[in-house]
């Protein structure tokens, strides 16, 4: 026969052997299985996918066509966060907004700054539009330079670099293969970007507008030139002075094309178009932003092809160097 | 030891030279110049780099200083009660700092500075630690926090849509809200299935509030709250909350609180900043123990809050609402608020409330306003 005392004790030590399993079944799983990554944009998901091969479970908290400014903090990102082994951001001050609030609330030191699983994919790239000053008056400027970096291809190298280092820090045993896979990227980030330069070198140089100053990496990639933008700065809404402004250099200059991006309003880009005879094309900002986007390789594949078609529709007359 | 020969060398060396270029001064300038350069290749061969004295370098001090930023509330408005029907308010500037305090923590600090009358006064409005790295998904907060009863109560009230607090956080926890200071733990429950968050608070009991009051004796105030969220679809979200309290109140006797609040919000992905919808509904149930009667109350609101553009976001919002001690006094409310969003950092909202008490007492209020934020970059809510 037990006494009560010895039934009370029992009884607790089984609630506490319960609590204890359930608590610790996340870490428990994770310790075993693949490594956990959780990433702000698609774009780094796709990357983590392609060096960490089948060593990862990669999940983007943003889609390709949402707006990586404003993407909302919802809960259930906290459940992915909390059991992550990794997490990637843009970093800089991109996703400023909704970052803090669901990694604060993920209690999971491994993905807080400094942690052995945060990682700014930032980190070593070369940045572009770094401010001398800031001030909210300018709009809505990056205090440390444009964050949008990973679209172009070559910096998309100095990303998958930091998430290499990342992977074989956490996972030291599956080096060589990290390794390979990042040989792998990198061979075919530098084999098609020769087909992508062969296919827009025509162009070199041509003027175009766009709706946000989201493009300087992809432009300078490109030889492109982008000469003036929809919104009056960045942030601000279109407005119709800015509108003026720029359907009289278009038509000045004759420039035919305004690039936007999927989670524009497009009334006002197309507004431009009419009265300047020029093309809307929407480029994709993130792998997933239409259908046949899959990977960070179609990203460019999609907008190149996207940008050529449009010069071709336009008739673009390749400009004779002096 | 060769070392040391090599550099009595160089010294022995040098002090030749030197004597040398002080003999040959003045006696042929082109000399003068070949031993200086001499000498001072010397130097440089000999120089070890020493990092550069970095005084001017340094980045500020200033880098390490919490992120700040300053929200102006400024209110200006017409009430159909009372002496001075028309009126205008700086109502309230709120500092905030925040910042980790080491790897373990963080820290969130608001003060505030209230207008009222013309007069203003400084209050704490919020100071607290949070925990970022205990075991078992817990996060622990200690310090003067609001508390987490319903869906609204931890919102500072410039980032609600509307003016005023719903009638029934006003008249059951006063017009600041239920803020005291204590500890709150909060456990992200694994579940597998869905989002679910429970929040247990345990505080000593604010200094003046219509349901609780501290209390001389041991008695506490405990506030819970089970969170629980769905995602529907990716442009669709339920939140479902249960919310209690159990504390003193200004009898000495128990008040009971119970909450159930329920959310959704539509807000497509893509257009996200563009449009969106959020239904909301609120109750709060209580049981106020007096030393002369039991009496049982309640209050709720329902709201219907749509975006229709980048810049414009409507909300209308229907109250009915008890006041604690008395359940015959009852108030029933209609708003209707329209905002202005300007960017992210500057809204203008304009808001019309009637209020109606018992069928008689009823007012018409309408207010302007402006509410900007300066500094670091806020977080969104959601």
């Amino acid at each position: 026969m037990m006494n009560k005392t010895t039934i009370r004790t029992r009884v607790l030590q089984a609630v506490v052997a319960v609590v204890a399993v359930v608590a610790a079944a996340p870490g428990f799983v994770q310790a075993q299985g693949r490594l956990r990554v959780v990433t702000t944009l698609p774009d780094l998901r796709s990357i983590a996918e392609m060096i960490g091969g089948d060593r990862v479970d990669a999940f983007a908290i943003a889609t390709g066509f949402q707006n990586p400014h404003f993407v909302d903090p919802k809960p259930s990102y906290i459940r992915r966060l909390a059991s992550a082994d990794m997490f990637i951001t843009v970093g800089l001050d991109l996703e400023s907004g909704w970052v803090q609030p669901l990694i604060n609330s993920a209690r999971n030191r491994r993905i807080l700054v400094g942690g052995e699983g945060y990682v700014d994919a930032s980190v070593g790239v070369p940045l572009l539009q770094q401010p001398a000053s800031a001030s909210r008056e300018q709009g809505d400027i990056h205090i440390y330079g444009n964050p949008h970096y990973w679209l172009d291809p070559v910096r998309g190298k100095v990303i998958a670099l930091n998430i290499y280092e990342s992977l074989i820090r956490l996972r030291p045993s599956d080096k060589d293969y990290f390794a390979g896979n990042l040989q792998q990227f990198n061979d075919s980030i530098d084999e098609s970007l020769a087909s992508w330069m062969t296919l827009i070198a025509p162009y070199a140089g041509a003027k175009i507008v766009a709706y946000h100053n989201e493009w300087p990496y992809f432009e300078e990639r490109f030889g492109m030139n982008i000469v003036d933008f929809l919104e009056p700065k960045p942030g601000i809404p279109p407005s119709p002075s800015q509108l003026a402004k720029v359907i009289h250099l278009m038509q000045s200059e004759g420039i035919r094309i305004i690039i936007t991006s999927p989670y524009f309003k497009k009334d006002a880009a197309e507004l431009v178009a009419r009265k300047a005879d020029a093309v809307v094309v929407t480029l994709a900002t993130s792998v997933g932003a239409t259908d046949g986007i899959d990977t960070y390789l179609d990203l460019f594949r999609y907008n190149v092809s996207a940008l050529v078609a449009a010069f071709e529709q336009t008739g673009y007359k390749r400009q004779t160097s002096p | 030891m060769n070392n040391l020969r090599r550099r009595t060398g160089s010294i022995l060396v040098s002090f030749v030279v030197t004597s040398t270029s002080i003999f040959a001064q003045g006696v042929d300038s082109t000399a003068t110049d070949s031993l200086l350069i001499r000498d001072l290749e010397r130097e440089l061969a000999n120089t070890v780099i020493s990092p550069a004295p970095t005084s001017g370098a340094r980045p500020p001090r200033n880098l390490m200083n919490p992120e700040i930023s300053v929200i102006g509330d400024f209110r200006a408005g017409y009430s159909s009660t009372g002496p001075r029907n028309v009126d205008a308010e700086m109502h309230e500037v709120e500092t905030a700092l925040r910042s980790a305090v080491d790897p373990y923590a963080r820290a969130d600090v608001f003060v505030a500075i209230h207008g009222e009358d013309g007069e203003f006064e400084f209050e704490l409005e919020e100071a607290y630690l949070t925990s970022l790295s205990l075991p078992f998904q817990l996060q622990l907060k200690a310090g003067k926090f609001r508390s987490g009863f319903g869906k609204i109560n931890r919102l500072h009230p410039h980032v609600l849509p509307y003016v005023d607090l719903p009638f029934a956080y006003r008249n059951f926890f006063g017009s600041d809200g239920l803020n005291d200071q204590g500890l709150s733990l909060s456990w992200l429950v694994p579940n597998p299935w869905f989002f679910q968050d429970l929040t247990i608070e345990v505080t000593r009991g604010p200094g003046e509030n219509e349901s609780f009051m501290g209390h001389e004796s041991n008695r506490l105030l405990y506030v819970s709250r089970l969170k629980n969220f769905w995602e529907l679809n990716p442009n669709a979200t339920v939140e479902l909350g249960l919310s209690g309290a159990v504390g003193p109140n200004e009898f000495g006797r128990t008040t009971l609180l119970g909450g159930l609040d329920v959310t959704y919000i539509w807000k497509p992905l893509q257009f996200n900043v563009y449009r969106s919808l959020t239904l909301q509904a609120e109750g709060v149930f209580s049981r106020q123990d007096s030393p002369t009667r039991v009496v049982r109350t309640w209050g709720g609101y329902a709201l219907a809050q749509y975006r229709f553009a980048r810049r414009w976001l409507t909300t209308m919002r229907v109250d009915v609402s008890d006041t604690p001690a008395d359940p015959d006094w009852n108030e029933r409310g209609f708003s209707v608020t329209a905002g202005w969003l300007l960017t992210e950092f500057q809204k203008i909202e304009i808001g019309l409330q009637t209020r109606e008490a018992n069928e008689m007492d009823s007012s018409v209020q309408a207010v302007v306003r402006a509410v900007f934020a300066i500094g670091s970059h806020g977080a969104h809510e959601y």
